[in-house]
């Protein structure tokens, strides 16, 4: 589903540039195709899933809101990346909710559970096939905390700039190749483990 | 495998199990229709979440302020089990019409002073838009 709409930056700014002249198709084109950013900044958050459902939408609202005052349309996904960025760090100083790191709940969302996208892969793709998503999926989540939280986050797509990275994750910008180099040597030898290689 | 291809094989991993939820891209796409076109925005101008972090178990409500020109709004929330409670006060004071805008719409009246107390917020995205004379004023998305 949302590999059927890439978008790159020059279209970034026209439909942002159409969805503030009114075209709500435009609007829509826009949603489908940085949803998947904002979700992966929330994500590495490693917010509850009631909560990072909560900041999506705020990201959302504020972005609706403030269409006719974003002077860099080509940059919207970073205006909505750190404006994400923002919000998670707000709900987590939030007294009501437990540190992430308290919360067992974080990444075990959908392991076991069958999502309509994985149906379809059910029925396009050969069992092996399948069998190699869920162990990729099984062995990331068996990462220690830190690749997680890197690793959720250069999956966004379209991609969050390392400045961005840094900022979420309060690493500095030259550490972050060598950790996700680290981070993908943990992910294999857990793969190796599981039987693929 | 190189890093490149393992990395591309974790992000359709990603894409099948960690997707954005599908009810939510809807909530996105309609967050354009309810875009106010009529009303001024009013900007977060302070929030006590934002800065350096606040000591844990800190239990003290936050307070936060939007502006527009000359109009203040002040809003003091106590976080509570599945929400918060909201007390506003607007400025300069006067008596107005509230919407609250979120997971649980309703409209409130201020006092003569502009004040007003929402007890039962719901978790989630907030926004206020308070009718005033003359003017209608929308304040900016927050998370409660």
């Amino acid at each position: 589903m949302q590999g059927d709409v890439t978008v790159d930056r020059d279209s970034t700014g026209t439909l942002f540039r159409a969805a503030v002249d009114g075209e709500t198709a435009a609007w829509k084109s826009l949603v489908e195709g940085l949803s998947p950013l904002v979700w992966s900044v929330v994500r590495a958050h490693g917010l509850r899933d009631a909560d990072a459902q909560e900041v999506y939408q705020t990201t959302w609202f504020r972005l609706a809101q403030n269409l006719a005052r974003i002077r860099e349309p080509d940059r919207v996904g970073a205006w909505l990346a750190s404006t994400a960025r923002n919000e998670c760090v707000k709900v987590i100083r939030t007294a009501r909710r437990v540190s992430p790191s308290d919360d067992p709940e974080v990444f075990d969302r959908a392991a076991d559970g069958r999502t309509p996208e994985q149906a379809v892969v059910d029925a396009e793709e050969a069992s092996m096939e399948r069998e190699r998503m869920r162990a990729m999926w099984q062995a990331f989540q068996e990462l220690g905390e830190n690749c997680r939280r890197l690793l959720r986050l250069l999956m966004a797509s379209p991609p969050v700039s390392y400045q961005e990275v840094s900022a979420t994750l309060g690493i500095a910008v030259g550490s972050i190749g060598p950790i996700r180099q680290r981070c993908l040597r943990r992910l294999r030898v857990l793969l190796t483990e599981r039987g693929f290689r | 495998m190189s890093d490149d291809a393992l990395e591309a094989e974790l992000r359709r991993a990603v894409e099948l199990f960690d997707p954005v939820p599908s009810e939510l891209l809807q909530v996105a796409v309609e967050a354009y229709a309810l875009r106010a076109l009529d009303a001024e925005l009013a900007e977060l101008v302070f929030d006590s979440l934002s800065g350096p972090s606040r000591v844990r178990g800190d239990r003290a409500p936050r307070m936060l302020t939007f502006q527009v020109a000359e109009l203040t709004v002040d809003l003091e929330v106590t976080v509570t089990a599945d929400g918060g409670r909201v007390v506003g006060q607007l400025m300069p004071p006067g008596p107005a019409e509230v919407e609250v805008l979120g997971h649980r719409p309703v409209t409130l009246a201020t006092d003569e002073l502009g004040r007003f107390v929402y007890d039962d917020v719901p978790a989630g995205p907030f926004s206020l838009r308070c009718h005033l004379a003359g003017a209608t004023v929308v304040t900016e998305w927050i998370t409660v």
